[in-house]
């Protein structure tokens, strides 16, 4: 019997594992593959292909958009951490606090993160309108601004906007792992600060903050993989546009390959992004076994 | 993990009044893109694009939502939504299922390495797999099909469920297998009639996600299928918003009814999906 469950098992372990390997490895390894090869509409379909060597990566590095879109990922993605962090943790020690109510209104928080990306981005493409948007609207009765704001066509905006969209789909994610990392300190910790006349300030820099900051980090990091991923809601907003204001990674990747139809520069920018993502998820992973301590 | 946090704090229920009703505004203003969501589809072409806005429709209409089921094909996007999302569900929770169990029970290097595959293959774009998924479902001769896009889906979704169920099934005492086999049962028997109903709640939760994240699925529908007939309602809705001068009231009708089931299953197992994430993700 034994013999049979331990089979069993390996067999339930290896379908998922092949699965997975099939179709998440392997497109990975091919990636690579086509980022060294010449490929277009014609060969795509083909087993072999030009090798090119490094050229789809020099054609990458050599070309503006690029920089530019690299530097917008690198500041979309550290926006959002930062937001995505700091915001979270506020909201998760106020709804911390005893009070009716507390845990439903926290966790009603997270229907912003259960729509789809696809249609949170309609949404703030609506609300974002220059002339009928509500956001103009509101911001100009509170005088906030004087003329209507071009949020998604003014190229020193666009940014702006698509972060301000994503931090407000995210966020809540992030708010319930911190609230989830907060109970996990131990009361008696703040009783005896308490007693010790500690105030709220010193409470939180010397107690809560330590004890969380392995949860801080691994939420950083999982929140700067979502992100890395964030397209649906881009290309929603403003398919990158205007002039790759708001183009991140994964978007100019598709772009290539899908619009100009350069299979080769496409993977080529992918595997970059793929390093970045692979970079943050050992450090996720290398968190999770430190504080997991199976 | 267990509430009740701050006991001294909440001694006295009426100190929290204050807090509980800055919280509830709060959640009404974070949310209030949503409503504006539902309001916008029931407002007239006149009203979407009064000036000032109207925050309450003066007259709602059901016109709107009339359109978008008539003249839109809505009905075929929403089938071809679900035709994606059902199969993506069942395959994710039958290969979750077998492989968070496997991973639970089964010790040693194979289940480590096992582990840091299934967390490091999740991270991965979408949209960066998309062209190579594009090449292997052309070679596979699938493109064009409902199956490459589940396919495709079903992988984002597995590993995910991988995560969260692996720490739930490590709480099923072995006891109870051991019992099961002493009557006689067989392993397989053994999952399918003592651990997987033990485990419903779970994958209640899991299903739901895999469901959600599956039903919202653009990138591989768009790039796997280039076929209008057999689009999701995530593509028809990009179709809409892409134009120039989009008709808002009727983008948001669409999209009103689009999400109005993700809202209702999240209404009903928030305080479950919530327990749910947190034992994954972290853990």
């Amino acid at each position: 019997m034994l013999a049979t469950r331990t089979a069993l098992l390996h067999v339930f372990l290896f379908v998922p594992i092949a699965y997975l390997l099939a179709f998440v490895g392997f497109p990975i390894v091919y990636n690579v593959i086509m980022s060294v090869q010449e490929v277009n509409l014609g060969n795509i379909a083909d087993l072999v292909r030009p090798f090119v060597g490094l050229d789809n990566y020099r054609e990458v590095m050599a070309d503006a958009s690029f920089r530019k879109v690299f530097i917008n990922s690198l500041v979309f993605v550290g926006v959002n951490v930062v937001a995505q962090v700091s915001i979270g943790l506020g909201l998760a020690m106020f709804f911390a606090q005893r009070f009716p109510g507390a845990s439903f209104l926290r966790g009603l928080l997270l229907a912003s993160w259960m729509l789809p990306a696809l249609v949170v981005g309609a949404l703030w493409k609506w609300m974002f309108a220059t002339e009928y948007g509500v956001a103009n609207f509101v911001l100009r009765a509170l005088g906030l601004i004087g003329s209507p704001v071009h949020w998604l066509s003014d190229p020193a905006v666009a940014l702006t906007s698509v972060t301000i969209a994503n931090i407000w789909f995210g966020m809540p994610f992030s708010m319930i792992l911190i609230a989830a990392a907060l109970t996990s300190v131990p009361l008696e910790l703040y009783e005896a600060a308490a007693l010790d006349g500690a105030g709220a300030t010193a409470r939180f820099r010397y107690i809560t903050l330590p004890a969380i900051r392995p949860a801080l980090l691994a939420i950083a990091c999982l929140v700067t993989i979502y992100t890395m991923r964030a397209f649906d809601l881009i290309f929603a907003m403003t398919q990158g546009g205007p002039l790759d204001a708001s183009n991140v990674l994964p978007l100019l990747s598709y772009q290539f390959s899908f619009q100009q139809f350069q299979f080769g520069v496409g993977s080529a920018i992918g595997t970059f992004a793929f390093v970045i993502v692979f970079g943050v998820a050992l450090v996720y992973v290398r968190t999770l076994k430190k504080e997991g301590g199976e | 993990m267990k509430q009740p946090r701050f006991r001294r704090l909440g001694a006295l229920p009426l100190a929290g009044i204050p807090h509980a009703v800055f919280a509830t505004a709060f959640v009404l203003l974070y949310l209030f893109p949503i409503y504006w969501m539902f309001i916008s589809g029931l407002k007239s072409t006149a009203e979407i694009f009064a000036n000032p806005p109207t925050f309450v429709p003066r007259q709602p209409t059901l016109a709107s939502f009339e359109y978008i089921f008539l003249r839109e094909n809505v009905l075929r996007y929403l089938r071809n939504s679900l035709a994606i999302a059902i199969p993506v569900t069942v395959l994710t929770l039958l290969l979750g299922s077998m492989g968070a169990y496997a991973m639970s029970r089964l010790r040693g290097r194979l289940v480590d390495v096992a582990l840091v595959l299934v967390l490091l293959l999740q991270v991965f774009p979408e949209a960066l797999l998309a062209t190579p998924m594009f090449i292997i479902f052309k070679s596979l001769g699938i493109l064009n099909t409902f199956a490459a896009v589940i396919l495709a889906t079903a992988s984002k979704t597995l590993s995910f469920a991988l995560v969260i169920l692996r720490p739930m099934f490590r709480q099923v005492p072995y006891e109870l297998e051991e019992a099961s086999f002493v009557d006689g049962c067989t392993p397989l028997q053994t999952f399918r009639l003592i651990v997987l109903p033990i485990m419903r709640v779970p994958l209640i939760v899991v299903g739901t996600l895999s469901f959600v994240q599956a039903y919202g699925q653009f990138v591989y529908a768009m790039t796997l299928m280039s076929q209008q007939e057999l689009q999701p309602a995530t593509v028809g809705i990009y179709s809409f918003v892409g134009a120039e001068y989009a008709d808002w009231h009727r983008v948001m009708a669409f999209s009103s009814i689009f999400v109005l089931p993700i809202l209702v299953l999240f209404l009903f197992l928030q305080r479950r999906i919530v327990a749910g994430l947190t034992a994954g993700a972290l853990k």
